[in-house]
């Protein structure tokens, strides 16, 4: 019931990206346990009898005050996580060979992702871009930065190709603090230059997600009839492709091409992630959350 | 292998369809947008290899899905021989001729013989039937495998003097093949005589179930002479006025002499000598009948010396009677009408009235009842004691003609039928000349077809208001000419003008002869019965009064024609032999009736083959037509099995269809 509302398909019928967000998000972690773990958080959390080694800076002196004996107050727990999602627009992302294309696809995941970081209290960025950088919102914990984090993401427009060398050394210019970068793109590019292209962020000190959005019809395409095939992002160029071909090579091209950027990534420490536009949000989600957590 | 509707060939164009839809289809190349062809190649795909059988199999069953319904609609056939009809529960019917034409010579013995070696050839169990046949079919015998029974029926055919009718020989096969539903085999003993063959052929058609093998009897034309016709008078009055006319015919017969002898109760009267030419007829007539009152028997014959001596004699009846009375009333000053009728009576030939005249006066105290019948000339103002006299005569069946002349004017009602006397109508007075007589009832007895008053002028006539009476000749100005009113068992016939050529020229006219002749018979009820009749014919026995009355009816053998209870029962009879039949009718009366046989048996001409095998034919037309023939090749249609191939490849065609449907589906 709950994995409804994160079908592709359901939330392209809601209107507004914040309402997709919460609904996402709300519908994701009303399936999780909450976390037993606690942080530094402002957010209350129950009170614990002092311990012998535990940080006087947690005692509360007022309860010691009124009761003379030492308790602890415990919060939920807080990082300072600074994350920054990296919103590919190039042409190719405007694909979809169903009713959710791989932008809409990505504008869910980014706008849930930043949601989801934005009730973490973390400090939620993000940066649109296809061949250079279109828009910029720095990451900040400020009231209103859900919005205009939202509000970017629903005005980022498909652009031309994608180039991934000039945007990323242009935004490595914004990162000062070490935090988590996640990276939405359909990756047409060579893994090889994606990787080194992207490798600088995770050396320096960057957790890095790369989701690989891809639309089925990409992964496994099923032609009844030879296709004349337009590239979006270089309309010039045109091939007229055999159902063979795509049911055979093509595959086999794609697959080789997911697998070595894949390997690459883990090679280079970065977390790889398919995300296949007709499959529900929520898998994309808990990625997310696991390196979260672990960088807790 | 043939089509019955070649033109539907012309849809084998359609074949065109599939091999368009697969071979020739030009591939749609719209452009396609798709994310990257990073992974695709730059590979120039074979334009040849887009218009490849794709799914050859299918394109093999939708075209060959398309030719067979073509040839469905264009119907198939093949010419199949038919197996020989296995005749299975047959009955072999014996069907033997015993008409008069079958007395010539041996010919009925041998017809018997050969049926009777046909029947000693029959299997053990195989059923058979005899029937004789001339102009009617007799049973001799029911279907039975008992060969004995079939013999005694055989030998039971007696020759007869009927006519051959292979018509009703056909009526009776197909009422036999209906009723048995089994095949026939009839065996035809006849000598196949033309004159028996119908007019319309359609009458010999079988049914396709009837096998007809013809057996022909001594079936050469033989020659023969007949006493083919006799004219001499049914009643005769006067003997010395009376003359017997005899005509001889010969069939394939050489020029020849022959005696002609007229018989009167079988005692020779008088002998002639005839010269028949070859093939033709030759007449000789007898000028003196003196035959004694009451019936006699009379005969013309010949010593013709051939194979067929029963058509040698012609028997005829001659009645000898006094002339009837007939009284003529007229007013004692016109005696011109009497004058004519009397002339017109003796100018028919036959006396067979005789007119007693009287004056109104004298009829005070006479009795019409002895008369046959009475005629009133202008003479209407009779004493009414003898006007209710005549009422009584005419309802007892008497018979009075009233002629009206000025003396009706006198009275306002025609007497004894009372119908109103509206009047005369003078012609000249009403600026006309005359009238005519515009329309005639030609189906009354006294007015024959033949009958013309064209021309007759009538001056003066009495309009009355027909009434009851029946008009059956009207003037130009639609008034009644001529009544007839029927009281009781009588009649009363009245003329609106008169018979003296005074007030008419009717008397003057050649018609006025024939019609006082028709209408003396008619009112004296003289029928017209002919001096013989052939053999077959009916006579009426008795009338509706006689009912249970018995009637004595002898054969010419002297023998009781009918049994006790036909006696009192029957209506008529048929006469089934030629000779005399002597009829003794309720009334006392005696009659003799001649009966000869039909004179078209005695010629003895065949069918001719053609014909006889053109009606053996009408049993096989029609079994080819409904059924199966022997050795015929026959179209047999293969609409069926291609209907059944069509439906087998639609089914085929559909699953083979679907699998590829479901295979794009799943690639989708």
């Amino acid at each position: 019931m709950i994995q409804q509302f994160l079908d592709p398909a359901v939330l392209a019928s809601i209107n507004g990206l914040d309402l997709i967000a919460k609904t996402v998000v709300n519908g994701f972690v009303a399936g999780l346990h909450r976390s037993p773990d606690f942080g530094f958080s402002q957010e209350f959390a129950e009170y614990r009898a002092y311990a012998e080694g535990d940080d006087l800076r947690h005692v509360d002196w007022n309860v010691f005050a009124r009761t003379d004996r030492c308790f602890l107050k415990r919060y939920r727990g807080e990082t300072n996580t600074q994350i920054l999602v990296l919103l590919d627009t190039s042409a190719s992302m405007s694909y979809g060979s169903h009713p959710v294309n791989k932008m809409d696809y990505s504008r869910f995941l980014a706008s849930a992702l930043c949601y989801m970081a934005n009730l973490q209290r973390d400090a939620a960025g993000l940066i649109i871009f296809d061949d250079d950088v279109d828009n910029y919102i720095p990451p900040s914990t400020r009231q209103g930065q859900i919005f205009r984090l939202l509000h970017a993401i629903e005005k980022a427009e498909v652009g031309t190709h994608t180039d991934f060398s000039k945007p990323f050394v242009h935004f490595q210019n914004f990162l000062h603090r070490k935090g988590l970068v996640v990276v939405l793109s359909d990756f047409y590019a060579d893994p090889e230059v994606i990787v080194k292209t992207i490798e600088p962020l995770r050396f320096k000190g960057n957790e890095v997600i790369l989701f690989h959005i891809l639309d089925p019809q990409e992964l496994a395409p099923k032609f009844r009839e030879p296709m004349l095939l337009v590239d979006l992002e270089e309309p010039a160029n045109s091939l007229e492709v055999s159902p063979e071909y795509a049911r055979n090579e093509y595959r086999h091209k794609i697959d080789a091409h997911i697998e070595a950027l894949r390997s690459k990534a883990k090679a280079t420490g970065f977390d790889y992630f398919l995300m296949n536009t007709a499959r529900p949000l929520d898998e994309g989600l808990r990625e997310y959350l696991s390196i979260r957590q672990g960088r807790m | 292998m043939g089509f019955l509707t070649p033109w539907f060939l012309g849809g084998l164009l359609a074949v065109g369809l599939p091999i368009w839809l697969h071979l020739l289809r030009k591939h749609k190349t719209t452009p396609t947008p798709f994310s990257s062809l990073m992974f695709f190649e730059q590979r120039t795909q074979s334009s040849i290899k887009h218009r490849r059988l794709r799914y050859l199999i299918l394109f093999a069953l939708r075209t060959l899905l398309i030719v067979l319904i073509v040839l469905a609609f264009a119907h198939p056939y093949v010419q199949q021989k038919n197996l020989p009809l296995t005749r299975s529960g047959e009955i072999t019917v014996v069907a033997i001729d015993n008409s008069l034409s079958m007395r010539a010579g041996d010919r009925l013995a041998q017809a018997k013989n050969a049926a009777k070696s046909m029947i000693g050839g029959l299997r053990g169990g195989e059923r058979g039937q005899v029937i004789a046949f001339g102009s009617r079919v007799q049973v001799m015998s029911e279907i039975t495998d008992d060969h004995s029974t079939l013999n005694a029926g055989v030998d039971a055919i007696e020759p007869s003097d009927a006519r051959t009718s292979y018509a009703e020989l056909t009526r009776s096969l197909r009422s036999i093949a209906q009723a048995a539903k089994m095949p026939l085999d009839v065996h035809l003993y006849s000598d196949m005589q033309q004159t028996g063959m119908p007019a319309n052929f359609n009458d010999l058609k079988l049914n396709a179930d009837v096998h007809l093998v013809p057996h022909a009897i001594d079936s050469k034309p033989a020659p023969n002479f007949v006493v083919e016709n006799v004219v001499a008078p049914r009643r005769v009055y006067d003997a010395k006025k009376q003359r017997v006319l005899v005509t001889v015919a010969g069939f394939c017969n050489p020029k020849g002499t022959r005696r002609v002898t007229l018989m009167l109760n079988q005692r020779e009267i008088e002998s002639k000598t005839l010269d028949v030419p070859a093939g033709g007829r030759a007449q000789v007539e007898f000028t003196s009948l003196d035959v004694p009152f009451g019936m006699n028997k009379g005969a013309v014959k010949i010593d013709s010396a051939d194979s067929l001596p029963a058509d040698d004699t012609f028997y005829f009846s001659v009645e000898r009677v006094d002339p009837q009375h007939a009284l003529f009333v007229h007013e004692a000053d016109n005696m011109r009408g009497l004058f004519y009728f009397q002339t017109a009576l003796d100018a028919s030939g036959q006396s067979a009235f005789a007119l007693d005249p009287a004056t109104t006066e004298q009829t005070a105290n006479m009795s019409p009842a002895k008369y046959a019948f009475v005629v009133l000339s202008d003479a209407t103002n009779i004493s009414p004691a003898f006007e209710n006299q005549l009422r009584q005569y005419v309802r007892g069946g008497g018979s009075v003609f009233i002629a009206l002349g000025r003396h009706a004017t006198y009275g306002s009602k025609v007497p004894i039928i009372d119908a109103r006397v509206l009047g005369n109508r003078y012609s000249s007075r009403e600026n006309e000349r005359f009238q005519t007589a515009a329309w005639l009832d030609s189906g009354h007895p006294a007015l024959l077809t033949d009958s013309r008053w064209d021309d007759v002028q009538f001056y003066d006539t009495i309009r009355i208001d027909p009434g009851k009476a029946s008009v059956i000749a009207k003037l130009a100005d639609g008034s009644p000419l001529l009544l007839d009113q029927q009281m009781g068992e009588g009649h009363v016939m009245v003329f609106t003008s008169t018979l003296d050529n005074l007030e008419n020229d009717f008397p003057k006219h050649n018609s006025f002869v024939p019609f006082i002749e028709r209408s003396a018979r008619y009112l004296g009820h003289l029928n017209n019965d002919p001096p013989s009749v052939t053999v077959g014919a009916f006579e009426d026995l008795r009338s509706s009064k006689e009912k249970g009355a018995a009637v004595e009816v002898l054969d010419p053998k002297g023998g009781r024609a009918l049994s006790l209870e036909e006696a009192t029962r029957a209506q008529n009879i048929q006469f089934t032999e030629a000779g005399f039949y002597e009829i003794h009718r309720p009334n006392g009366r005696g009659e003799v009736v001649a009966v000869n046989a039909d004179r078209r048996e005695s010629d003895l001409t065949p069918v001719p083959t053609d014909t006889l095998k053109l009606w053996q034919n009408t049993a096989q037309g029609a079994a080819s037509s409904g059924g199966t023939t022997e050795g015929e090749q026959k179209p047999l249609s293969l609409w069926w099995y291609v209907m059944l191939a069509v439906l087998a490849l639609a089914v085929a065609e559909s699953l083979l269809g679907n699998r590829h449907l479901s295979v794009d589906k799943e690639a989708a």
